[in-house]
């Protein structure tokens, strides 16, 4: 099922030329006459939805909501285009053996466009070496993790930010792919007390996405891989990655809902005692205000 | 000078089938460019190998009959024009003046550079880039090798360090505020963090003097004393570090300095000053609030017009007082500070700096419980990437900079 999502979805994209589509191309008229919207746009909306998610043998019900919200803008001071995504107080919630739930202040990606990036070299005459790459500026702000049944205590990554380069260049808010290396903080309170850890720049991450022109087809992986350095003492290396697929599969209201399947492997880094677990979930999601 | 008068009009007529073409003369080198503050016009000429869409913009010149014109898109490597529109001109308009038209059709027609804005340069491709950098005004985050010395050893130690700075000049010119927020540097290997919630300062440049003397030996003079006094505070300071096993932890409630500039540019952006005054701390390791008096001299210059060059320079002395007797410290402990440091821009990554710093330090403090009063020593190297940094208020243009 993911495979056929994800070729028709490059199948998609790649028949279609750049750019958000025309108004009237997003718009239907049924036999009455009346208009209906048929894009949507996966990066927009208030998300609630339901899903059934697998972690080891362990199956639970789960809710997300979040507020999703995309911008462009030109930069004042640089004269060039901003794609923006901007998600906020997100939560993960999940019942059943392996009670827990994440929640997420502010996740985010800054990528400023460029048509042909370069390194400028001020020598006397300025030297312009090219520089195929966009940057993204990923931030994470506020994330919680707190497990129930892994007794008291909490995860709380304060704050996270990378710096991503960008091959694809996309013109397009619509597909991207960043990867660069992350500095952030995270703070873990036990039953044996708090203990600090900080990566200055020592962990690799990666996100893309690739979304179908009208909307219909989403998909979004990410990856962080790197060592940490605890203030107290230690160095740890974790890994994670997830990958994820939406499919508009119809409209309430002109509200779309979707189907998503997900997976993620998390490798010495869930929960207090820093777990290797993989986990997949399937579920439906309506996201209010997310026509084009 | 480049004439206003001849408004663009020769645009479209000059396409007009049967109306004699005009011919573009051979480039010049170096490429000359157009003046960024004088009207431009979108003018079609024939097509021709290089420009086949003939679309240009053009500046003419009534007194000397020129005209100077750039392809409105950017060129490749070859001098093909590309889709791509020239970045960051002013637009051009389109008018039609008969007669304007029929006057510069005779006009000598002269391969030119679009004129780039203040602080950016734009290439004989017609691409632009910025040279010109405000670090004063950025987001930027950084990392360094920074060995410290203490008590006869060298430990390893590396540093991050973020910040958000923002400065703003009043209507006049005459003041210049500076806000700094999140200003952190965390310390790996031998810990310590320094962060400051926020911080805020201005410098003036006062017209009226604060006091005027007139001496009456021989021919009465009189003699004005300028002096420009300002404001410097912070707030939520938090300072934690550890030596020698022992933990100090300090939050500066809130600082306010009385500031004199002993020197600053015409600009107010760099500057030498002393500033002095009181802050509330809070000494959350032993569980008490102090009241901390202080002083600095302090340095910030920026050394050359494309704000690449930075030094910056601090001496700074702290009293605690008001604090209880804690065993194994002072009554009434000190902090000196010394700190010379050099950042400069070597390269730019799509218009944003990356910036080599090098810094020394030296302090000396008795408020950590257990820890001898003693000078420890650091030395940094480190790069800084900044987003935002827009061209300085003062950037020149292109042509008078570097050409």
């Amino acid at each position: 099922m993911l495979m056929l999502g994800l070729a028709l979805l490059l199948a998609t994209a790649a028949d279609v030329p750049r750019g958000v589509p025309d108004d009237d191309a997003c718009v239907a008229l049924d036999e009455r006459g009346e208009r209906y919207p048929i894009c949507f746009d996966p990066g927009d909306g208030f998300v609630v939805g339901t899903r059934m998610r697998l972690s080891g043998s362990a199956m639970a019900q789960a809710v997300r909501t979040g507020v999703h919200i995309r911008s462009g803008r030109s930069s004042r001071s640089k004269g060039s285009p901003w794609f923006n995504n901007h998600r906020l107080l997100g939560l993960d919630a999940w019942d059943g053996e392996q009670r827990g739930l994440t929640f997420t202040a502010y996740d985010g990606t800054l990528r400023r466009h460029l048509e042909e990036g370069f390194i400028l070299v001020p020598t006397a005459r300025p030297a312009r070496i090219p520089f195929p790459f966009d940057v993204t500026v990923a931030l994470r702000l506020g994330h919680l993790e707190r497990r129930v049944w892994e007794g008291p205590g909490w995860t709380l990554e304060t704050g996270r930010l990378g710096l991503l380069l960008d091959p694809i260049r996309a013109e397009t808010e619509r597909v991207w792919f960043g990867v660069g290396p992350v500095a952030g903080h995270a703070v873990r309170r036990s039953r044996e007390g708090v203990s600090h850890t900080v990566a200055p720049f020592t962990e690799l991450m990666f996100d893309a996405g690739l979304e179908s022109r009208d909307g219909l087809w989403a998909l979004r992986a990410s990856g962080l891989a790197g060592w940490s350095i605890g203030i107290e003492r230690g160095l740890y290396f974790r890994a994670r990655t997830d990958v994820g697929l939406e499919r508009v599969v119809l409209a309430v209201a002109d509200q779309p809902v979707v189907l998503q399947l997900s997976g993620a492997y998390v490798h010495r880094d869930a929960g207090l005692a820093r777990r290797s677990e993989w986990t997949a979930n399937v579920g439906l999601a309506v996201r209010v205000f997310g026509a084009r | 000078m480049l004439a206003p008068a001849v408004s663009l009009a020769c645009a479209l007529l000059l396409a007009q089938p049967g109306n004699e073409a005009p011919v573009l003369h051979p480039p010049t080198t170096p490429l000359p460019a157009q003046d960024w503050h004088a009207p431009t016009v979108c003018l079609r000429l024939p097509p021709t190998k290089n420009v086949p869409s003939g679309e240009w913009r053009a500046q003419c010149d009534d007194t000397a009959q020129v005209c100077r014109v750039s392809p409105l898109r950017e060129l490749d490597a070859e001098g093909v024009e590309t889709d791509r529109l020239q970045a960051r001109v002013t637009t051009c308009s389109i008018a039609f003046d008969e007669e304007t038209a029929e006057r510069v059709k005779g006009y000598r027609m002269e391969l030119a550079r679009a004129a780039a804005p203040p602080g950016w340069y734009r290439d004989e491709r017609g691409r632009v880039m910025q040279f010109n950098f405000d670090l004063n005004r950025r987001v930027w985050l950084g990392g360094a090798w920074a060995p410290l010395w203490h008590d006869g050893q060298v430990q390893g130690r590396m540093r991050a360090d973020f910040g958000i700075a923002v400065e703003a000049p009043s209507q006049r010119g005459k003041r210049l505020h500076r806000l700094r927020f999140l200003e952190t540097e965390l310390h790996l290997g031998v810990p310590s963090l320094d962060l400051t919630a926020a911080r805020y300062d201005f410098s003036v440049e006062r017209d009226d003097p604060l006091f005027r003397v007139t001496t009456f030996f021989g021919k009465p003079r009189r003699h004005d004393l300028h002096l420009n006094l300002g404001l410097w505070m912070e707030t939520l300071r938090v300072e934690e570090l550890e030596r020698g096993g022992e933990v100090g932890r300090f939050l500066t409630w809130g600082t306010l300095h009385a500031t004199v500039d002993l020197w600053h540019s015409k600009d107010l952006v760099s500057y030498v000053r002393v500033r002095a005054g009181p802050s509330f701390e809070r000494d959350y390791a032993n569980g008490f609030n102090t009241f901390v008096p202080g002083a600095a001299l302090e340095a910030d210059l920026t050394l050359d017009r494309d704000g690449f060059h930075h030094l910056r320079l601090g001496v700074e002395a702290e009293k605690v007082l008001l604090a209880p007797a804690v065993a194994g410290r002072p009554l009434r402990p000190e902090r000196l500070r010394l700190q010379a440091g050099y950042e400069v821009i070597i390269l730019a990554i799509n218009d944003q700096p990356l910036s080599l710093l090098v810094d020394g330090r030296g302090m000396k403090r008795g408020d950590i419980t257990g820890v001898p009063e003693q000078w420890e020593w650091s030395a940094s190297a480190g790069l800084r990437f900044s987003l935002w940094a827009p061209a300085r208020r003062s950037a020149p243009m292109a042509t008078s900079v570097k050409e």
